[in-house]
């Protein structure tokens, strides 16, 4: 990137220790960066200690509190569990439909909300709204959208003479359901990131594509998208983390069900750790779950961060 | 150009409605008459507006037109408790979380030192962890020092799930800007004076996103606040809405309850956004 590069040179004319007085920028930076480190580190630190105690033991509540030290013996009995390669592959399909429909409304709401417009700052925050929803509201929502009982699609196949209700809550569409919810919720933060990002695009460019006589979708595909490519791989990254994290929303909207058709990772740990009792158990499963996480964080990081991040 | 202008007007249509829609289906609901949430189908709209359910959510009773009258909720109680606690632990986190995270992002993203690698991996581990697992050690470590249903036991936890969120955001957003602080630094600013009168008007519209999505992610908890502070003293309002969806459902007052809870986020959303579009920057570099 021209600014990058540009910032780069100005910083290695300069010497990089300063002979003054003045502290050095890894003082300075762990001056500011210590604080919140440490207080992250205690508030983080206790639970995910008390969460590995957890995944070694056996807790058993019925005849007394017992905690028997089992070893790794949670670790490996989750994988001939069926209801965790179950909750995988679930967690999977969840997580990469909401990120890849996240990205593209992301990118069409913000060039609609980049467009010139009348009453601009009133479509801004319509399109905005979604995200003031919690997840556990969305849940709510879109759970009375899509449910034949109350549903929107129900209610106009009866306008046009149906006799049925449409129901999206079975088996083969709960999950897509799920993703559609997910992304509503998470466009619009995506959408304000890249808007914010595409302001800082140059009009000149704009003109040259016009002078190219460039189409639209050209313009958008050659002048608009390469600036965003940062904002798009970090946003790709907290979606995905999001994603999988999520949990408020599927509990709401459809309890894991049908049967187990919705049932992701998060789920899963409800289940045994909740209802279940199974605390060990279910700590070792969200084990589990994090290094999927910081594992997908990686992965989107290898295949694309480090091309755009410099 | 015509023609472009109508596209653009039914893109910009298509996205409303893709917007509000969901929103509108289910908060319709706080004015369907009981016989009406019966229906099959469910009608597209309510005969008449009236807003006796936002009476009944803060504890008055309403007599509609048609001459019936609905009850005050058993809820009002909670749910008042909950706005106003909401209110106070949303806007306390926001500060808080802004007062820390911009110092650290700026020093993220635009210095170079040491272990830079190693404590950017734990700020992705802090926003890696899902809740669910650290629900339980969070409530038995709260049982003990006391702050079980206590305001400040929640902001604590809102902080852990802000901080790390909203400071990678912006590590992001602070590395695109414009490196004019290192020609200051040439001429002789110093490291703090640079934040302050440089750095902090240059990124006045990331701040105000920041602001917004740590008041948005505060003011909606609900895992946390379910099982910290639910029935207490500082249940907000996630929690005090989930007591309509037990054991006596009332459509009505739940979808009046979810309008109140959109509200605040939307209004200050509206006064933040305009910072998003007012930013042009002018690059002196380039």
């Amino acid at each position: 990137m021209a600014v990058g590069s540009a910032g780069q040179a100005i910083q290695a004319s300069t010497p990089s220790r300063k002979p003054r007085r003045e502290m050095s920028d890894t003082r300075f930076a762990f001056l500011i960066g210590l604080p919140v480190l440490v207080f992250l580190m205690l508030v983080v630190a206790y639970p995910l200690g008390y969460a590995i105690y957890m995944s070694l033991h056996q807790i058993v509540f019925f005849g007394g509190y017992r905690a028997n030290f089992v070893g790794l013996k949670n670790f490996i009995d989750v994988w001939s569990d069926k209801s965790f390669i179950n909750a995988i592959w679930i967690t999977l399909r969840f997580t990469v439909e909401s990120v890849v429909l996240t990205m593209i409304l992301g990118l069409c709401l913000a060039s609609i909300m980049n467009q010139r417009i009348r009453m601009a700052g009133l479509v801004r925050t319509l399109l905005f709204l979604p995200w003031c929803v919690s997840s556990y509201a969305a849940g709510l929502m879109f759970g009375q959208l899509v449910r034949g009982q109350t549903g929107i699609l129900t209610t106009i196949s009866f306008t046009f003479g149906g006799t049925q209700g449409v129901d999206l809550m079975g088996r083969a569409t709960v999950v897509e359901v799920l993703a559609v919810a997910n992304a509503w919720l998470m466009a619009p933060l995506v959408a304000f990131f890249l808007l914010a990002n595409m302001k800082t695009i140059p009009k000149r460019l704009y003109d040259l594509a016009a002078i190219d006589r460039l189409t639209a979708w050209e313009t958008f595909r050659y002048v608009t998208l390469p600036p965003l490519q940062f904002t798009l791989f970090v946003f790709a990254s907290i979606t995905t983390v999001l994603s999988m994290k999520m949990f408020d929303m599927i509990l709401i909207m459809t309890g894991g069900g049908p049967g187990t058709a919705s049932a992701t990772l998060t789920y899963q740990i409800y289940k045994r750790s909740f209802k279940d009792l199974n605390l060990g158990y279910g700590a070792a499963m969200s084990f589990y779950l994090l290094f999927f996480i910081l594992g997908a964080t990686f992965l989107i990081y290898l295949v694309w961060g480090r091309r755009v991040s410099r | 150009m015509a023609k472009r202008s109508i596209f653009l007007y039914l893109a910009i249509a298509v996205a409303i409605v893709w917007s509000i829609f969901p929103i509108y289906w289910f908060c319709r609901m706080a004015f369907l008459t009981p016989n009406e949430i019966r229906l099959f189908p469910q009608p597209f709209m309510p005969q008449v507006f009236e807003f006796g359910t936002f009476y009944n959510i803060f504890g008055y009773d309403y007599e509609y037109a048609a001459g019936y009258v609905s009850g005050a909720s058993g809820q009002s109680n909670q749910i008042i408790r909950g706005v106003l606690n909401g209110l106070f632990i949303s806007s306390i986190v926001t500060v808080i979380t802004l007062l820390i995270v911009v110092p650290l992002a700026y020093v993220f993203a635009r210095m170079e030192f040491r272990h830079k690698q190693k404590l950017l991996f734990a700020v992705l581990l802090a926003v890696a962890l899902p809740p669910v697992s650290t629900l339980i050690p969070f409530y038995s470590m709260y049982v003990q020092l006391g702050l079980n249903g206590t305001r400040f036991g929640l902001i604590v936890v809102t902080l852990t799930i802000t901080v790390p969120f909203v400071a990678w955001m912006l590590i992001g957003y602070f590395r695109n800007l414009p490196p004019i602080e290192r020609l200051a630094r040439i001429d002789g600013y110093s490291r703090t004076s640079c934040l302050l009168t440089l750095i902090l008007p240059l990124a006045k519209s990331g701040i105000a996103v920041a602001a917004v999505i740590a008041f948005l992610f505060s003011w909606n908890e609900y895992t946390y606040a379910l099982v910290l502070v639910n029935g207490t003293s500082a249940n907000t309002l996630p929690t005090a809405i989930s007591g309509f969806l037990g054991q006596y459902p009332e459509p009505g007052n739940l979808a009046a309850s979810v309008i109140v809870t959109i509200i605040p986020p939307a209004l200050f959303a509206y006064f933040l956004q305009r910072h998003v579009t007012e930013m042009s920057l002018v690059d002196p570099v380039r």
